[in-house]
């Protein structure tokens, strides 16, 4: 297919862009295979420049001849372009309708985007397993890297290497994996290093009705425990749903069969146990509590690095299906039901905790929103397929761009350094009372303020710090002019 | 240093025992019994939140026996004591209780100067065992034995009532007290029957928090502390409208009010139009209610728009009208050769100004004002905001319905009221400065909603009162000294709480600011701190600032020479509350956006008390000592230079046999 099929009229004068707190702009308007463009032709400046996979929805209405197009993207912005002329305003309308909701995901902007900018450190090689798992093998020798899925046979939506048990062979692995709902055995999401206590993730037990059971899955979930130990398995469901989920051949572990085990539906305190988390697929709540669990626990995944590998580890390659959930956002209309804001949830979240604790994220606010708008719409590979196996197929390493590739460049990273940041190696409990939780402003009013002042005091934030810093620096050369006049004049006191 | 340390010290979700207030928690509270005395409905009668652990429920039963040692009177030595100035920084006091009897100790803890200890119990609360209560001249503290660092301090002037309630839970002889306070919270204790015939601490709280009932003084007469700054000497009217530019050809400064016979609300100096005479203003003030005749709060820099501020006019049900009040309103449009119009804002909702007309009251008609637009900003009257508050409290102490959160807060329209205030002063600054016409604004009495309304909107117009001396002028000015009435609205010594005149005005306009300090987080030289103190102190009754009614009363009472000025406090230690962020937005004039997505509930504030609250390390704090890092620093350069300088000099002198000196002897032969 030609992106020219699609697009009847590539260009329209005299359009005019209306945007909250700007002037109405009048320029031209162009349509590309996947932006939409408008310039005011003064000065070469581009007044607009929308990927069309960001475009949520679209609606149009005619006064007379002039037509209006309002469109709503998936960062929640919503623009209006007055376009002269009906059929104009009515092929534009539809050809946007067309090339946002491309079918293909090669035909998507990442596979076509040409970087301008020199890759240093290439993304797609920068978290994997093999460093991940260095981190706290040489702490424990209880766990060990299998490569049971490297076609990704055993689980669609799994990686091709998973973190389990030592004593579990490949072989239990397969009979495991048949008794969870799509294959997604048990395996390591965090190893605690401070206690030993782990995190392990999976999805539903198939016991059905029957109560069907499985050794193996017995054995593993049991080889995770030190002897002694209690561990907890949270459903992220509530009691209800999972005993619905019965009927559907579904359920949850009883608790005669897994001994040193609880099981329990809300979340738990902090008591040092080992914990087993899983909802229905164990790739969309489950994941939002094993990842923020880590941001709670793990004072690394607080920083840049350590988040970036956090949603590479816990989402990506977990088999978190972006492709679905963020295939269209609030304003669509024809609402799909594997559509669902769950990795912006666990953004929001994220939000909140950094709300609450301004200086131990090494990243902020700005990062969080970075992800939010390129797991939606972006022209890097990261978030394209819905798991790894998918990512494989599209050769996304090969034909596309990492995300991390471009923010991990000293330029753009410098955007996203929280200014207050000070490494705090403690555990950090938010508060979850509802007076603690707020609306998150930069996402959901972005389009609706003006931060001029807001931007202004945290420059004002970063201008006391960068001073500090100077002033420090002055100091330091002050004392060692200082130490070296000493020395002189020693040198010259001793002959 | 700016780790997030305080919210980390307080537990995860359900420990046992949370951190400070934490021991508060309704839910570590057993359910209040059947037949408890009335104390309203503010108490959820049943447990809403997770269950208490076993053990605390012991703790909590515990039931210790009292000792007592009342009407222990007379002054403490204090004067010994050396003493920062943060007033409510006490660790001595926690050093004491730790070990020894405590009870003698606690009749040694530091006191204000002033202050003196008239009861002091043992006593044991619904969820703290063994809490020593004492009930000095102006706080009621509690001290818990077992934790140094639980200290209660309730000045005594935050007390809205004290009432008897029932306690079966803690055995038959069991009795209670409720304290129910006027920052938002209410504090219960338990003690046993026979001590309280002892003791006496329910009627030695009546009689201590109730002061002006009780045919006594307020504390802040008694207080005696020492500040090298003094708050009397912030706001010189004269001074502040040289600051404006005024007297001027069209305005003058006027005596005519100096011994309060014109308008005993207002204060002595007023600026009036300089051609109105002086028989005219009289007559303008009979027909003024309470003789509030239009007088001018702020003159534009450039334009010469002007804020002026009254009452409303008598017209009555008759459509009286009086000639000098159309002609001064006349005089004040004239004044302002920018604009051909006068735009009068009456705060009230069209309908109640039709009320008042019914009642001899009323607003400025379009036919006696040809030349005036008159505006009903809409905003509900005192009784309104007062439910408001009531509603808010209600629903964040002592628990939050963690489900139905947002739909109680929208369900006090505290946010829509808060909301109103600032979308009507935006009005006001907006017809100020892009419409260069001047404003009149009044309600009934202007003593309310105007002062909010004229103090909100000098507060974007003009750069000086976002600063911390000119936002203490602007209180000075705009509330006390033209009348608000602090001592009726809140209420102070008086122990009758469910008096209609006490209403939350002037926690409103405070309120609002924060709003507005959210929304501009780099004007204001103040920060959030400061805020909440000046709140703090408007119920404590320790500084003078917040007493009275009108400046008559208090030049009266001898506030300014007896008592001690909160801006005495404040501007003693700045460093406490100046915003890091400051930039000064000197002539910049700010809208905040009054619209409800972005307002928010004042958290810090509101639901501070609330035992859920968790506390944590404030961003200021952060920021205050990156602050002094910078200052430490730059002293540090600056010795450094000096000793570098010195040394490099003495040095150089010395050096006159070194090698390198050789080489000017060469470029001076050249």
């Amino acid at each position: 297919m030609e992106f020219a099929e699609l697009i009847k009229t590539p260009r329209v004068d005299n359009v005019v862009l209306h945007r909250p707190f700007y002037p109405a702009v009048e320029g031209t308007l162009c349509l590309t295979g996947h932006h939409l463009i408008l310039s005011s032709r003064q000065d070469n400046t581009e007044e607009l420049w929308l990927l069309h996979s960001n475009i949520d929805s679209i609606e149009k209405r005619f006064v007379g001849s002039l037509g209006t197009i309002i469109i709503k993207c998936k960062d929640l912005r919503i623009i209006q372009l007055d376009i002269p002329g009906m059929e104009e305003c009515l092929n534009i309308a539809s050809s946007i309708e067309a090339l946002s909701t491309l079918d293909s995901i090669t035909l998507m902007y990442p596979f076509f985007y040409r970087p301008m900018f020199e890759v240093v450190e290439d993304g797609w090689h920068m978290f994997l397993p093999e460093k991940e798992f260095e981190l706290f093998s040489s702490v424990t020798n209880e766990w060990r890297l299998s490569y049971v899925n490297k076609d990704f046979t055993v689980c669609p939506s799994y990686p091709p290497i998973v973190t389990v048990p030592n004593c579990i062979d490949d072989e239990a692995l397969k009979k495991v994996a048949t008794f969870r709902h799509g294959g997604r055995f048990p395996v390591l999401s965090y190893y605690h290093k401070k206690n030993g206590m782990v995190m392990i993730r999976s999805s539903q037990p198939l016991t059905g009705t029957n109560g069907r059971r499985c050794k193996e899955d017995e054995k593993l979930i049991n080889a995770t425990l030190r002897a002694g130990k209690r561990g907890y398995i949270i459903d992220t469901r509530s009691l209800n749903v999972a005993q619905q989920a019965r009927a559907k051949g579904g359920g949850f572990e009883q608790e005669a069969h897994y001994p040193q085990w609880r099981r329990i539906h809300k979340s738990i305190d902090r008591e040092g146990a080992s914990v087993l988390i899983h909802g229905t697929e164990g790739t969309d709540s489950t994941l939002q509590v094993t990842s923020l669990a880590q941001i709670i626990l793990e004072p690394k995944c607080r920083t840049i690095r350590g988040f970036e590998a956090l949603v590479e580890r816990e989402w990506l390659q977990a088999g978190h299906p972006f492709q679905q959930r963020c295939a269209q956002s609030a304003y669509s209309n024809s609402k799909q039901k594997w559509e669902a804001p769950v990795f912006f949830l666990f953004l929001d979240c994220v939000w909140q905790i950094l709300r609450q604790f301004p200086c131990s994220f090494e990243f902020n606010e700005h990062f969080l929103i970075l992800l939010f708008e390129h797991s939606y719409a972006s022209q890097f590979g990261t978030f394209l397929g819905n798991n790894e196996s998918e990512r494989c197929k599209l050769k996304l390493q090969q034909k596309t761009m990492s995300l991390w590739s471009w923010v991990n460049q000293p330029s753009e990273l410098s955007k996203f350094i929280n200014p207050l940041f000070e490494a705090n190696s403690l555990v950090i409990w938010p508060s979850v009372a509802p007076q603690s939780l707020q609306l998150w402003e930069g996402v959901f009013l972005r389009w609706n303020r003006s931060s001029k002042y807001l931007d202004e005091a945290y420059e004002e934030m970063i201008n006391i710090i960068e001073y500090n810093k100077e002033l420090q620096a002055k100091v330091n050369t002050l004392r060692r002019q200082l130490a070296e006049l000493e020395t002189e004049d020693g040198m010259q006191e001793s002959p | 240093k700016f780790r997030d340390a305080a919210a980390m010290d307080s537990g995860a979700p359900g420990a046992n025992r949370g951190g400070g207030l934490g021991t508060f928690g309704a839910g570590r509270r057993p359910p209040r019994p059947v037949g408890a005395l009335a104390v309203g409905s503010r108490q959820p009668s049943v447990e809403t939140l997770d269950s208490p652990t076993g053990s605390h429920v012991e703790w909590c039963k515990q039931l210790i026996a009292a000792t007592i040692s009342s009407q222990i009177s007379g002054s403490v030595p204090s004067e010994n004591i050396s003493r920062d100035y943060r007033v409510f920084r006490r660790p001595e006091i926690r050093r004491a209780l730790r070990d020894g009897n405590k009870l003698a100790q606690m009749e040694e803890a530091p006191l204000f100067p002033g202050e003196s200890i008239k009861a002091i119990g043992k006593y044991s609360t619904y969820c703290i065992s063994s809490p020593y209560l004492g009930t000095d001249s102006h706080k009621v503290k509690w001290y818990v034995a077992d934790d140094p660092h639980f200290i209660l301090d309730v000045p005594l002037g935050v007390i809205s009532r004290v009432e008897k309630i029932g306690v079966q839970s803690h055995g038959d002889n069991s009795c209670g007290i409720e304290i129910v306070c006027k920052d938002m919270r209410n504090l219960r204790l338990a003690y046993k029957q026979e001590e309280q015939s002892k003791l006496g601490i329910f009627e030695n709280l009546n009689r201590y928090a109730f002061p002006l009932s009780n045919g006594q003084t307020l504390f802040a007469f008694n207080y005696k502390e020492k500040f090298p700054s003094n708050g009397w000497k912030v706001y010189d009217p004269v001074s502040e409208y040289k600051r404006q530019g005024l007297p001027n050809e069209s305005w003058k400064i006027s005596k005519i009010n100096s011994s309060y016979e014109l308008c005993d609300t207002y204060p002595a100096i007023i600026v009036v139009p300089t051609s109105v005479k002086d028989d005219d203003l009289t007559k303008v003030a009979a027909f003024r209610a309470k003789g509030r005749v239009p007088v001018l709060s702020w003159i534009h820099p450039e334009s010469q728009a002007t804020i002026t501020r009254c009452s409303q006019p008598l017209v009555g049900p008759n459509d009286k009208r009086c000639k000098e009040d159309e002609k001064y309103l006349q005089t004040i449009m004239d004044a302002n050769a920018q604009s051909h119009k006068l735009i009068i804002f009456d705060a009230r909702q069209n309908s109640v100004a039709d009320t008042n007309k019914a009642k001899g009251g009323g607003y400025e008609s379009e036919s006696a004002y040809p030349n005036a637009e008159l505006i009903f900003l809409e905003i509900h009257n005192i009784h309104v905001m007062r439910e408001s508050l009531r509603k808010l409290k209600e629903i964040v102490y002592p628990s939050i319905d963690e489900t139905k959160w947002l739909s109680n807060v929208d369900a006090t329209h505290w946010l829509e009221y808060i909301r109103m205030l600032l979308a009507g002063a935006v009005r006001i600054a907006d017809k100020i400065e892009s419409g260069k016409t001047s404003v009149v604004i009044h309600c009934s009495d202007g003593w309310d909603r105007t002062a909010q309304l004229t103090s909100l909107a000098m507060l974007m117009l003009d750069s000086h009162y976002r600063t911390i001396q000119g936002f203490e002028a602007l209180v000075e000015k705009e509330w006390t000294s033209f009348g608000h009435r602090f001592a009726l609205r809140v209420g102070h010594g008086d122990d009758n709480h469910a008096d209609a005149d006490r209403s939350p005005i002037f926690l409103q306009f405070i309120d609002c600011v924060w709003q507005m300090t959210k929304q501009f987080p780099s004007a204001f030289e103040f920060n959030e701190l400061f805020l909440i103190t000046i709140l703090d102190h408007l119920y404590s009754c320790l500084f003078g600032t917040f007493l009275c009614n009108c400046e008559q009363q208090r030049l009266k009472e001898g506030v300014n020479t007896k008592t001690i000025s909160l801006w005495s406090y404040i501007n003693s230690q700045l460093d406490e509350f100046s915003n890091p962020f400051y930039v000064n937005y000197e002539n910049h004039v700010l809208y905040p956006v009054a619209s409800l997505n972005h307002l928010e509930l004042w958290v810090n504030y509101y639901v501070r008390w609330n035992p859920r609250m968790r506390p944590q390390m404030p961003i200021h704090q952060n920021l205050k000592e990156l602050l002094a890092i910078r200052s430490e620093l730059q002293k540090r350069v600056e010795d450094l230079q000096r000793e570098a300088a010195t040394r490099s000099i003495s040095s150089s002198s010395d050096r006159g046999s070194s090698p390198s000196h050789s080489v000017t002897p060469v470029h001076t032969s050249v």
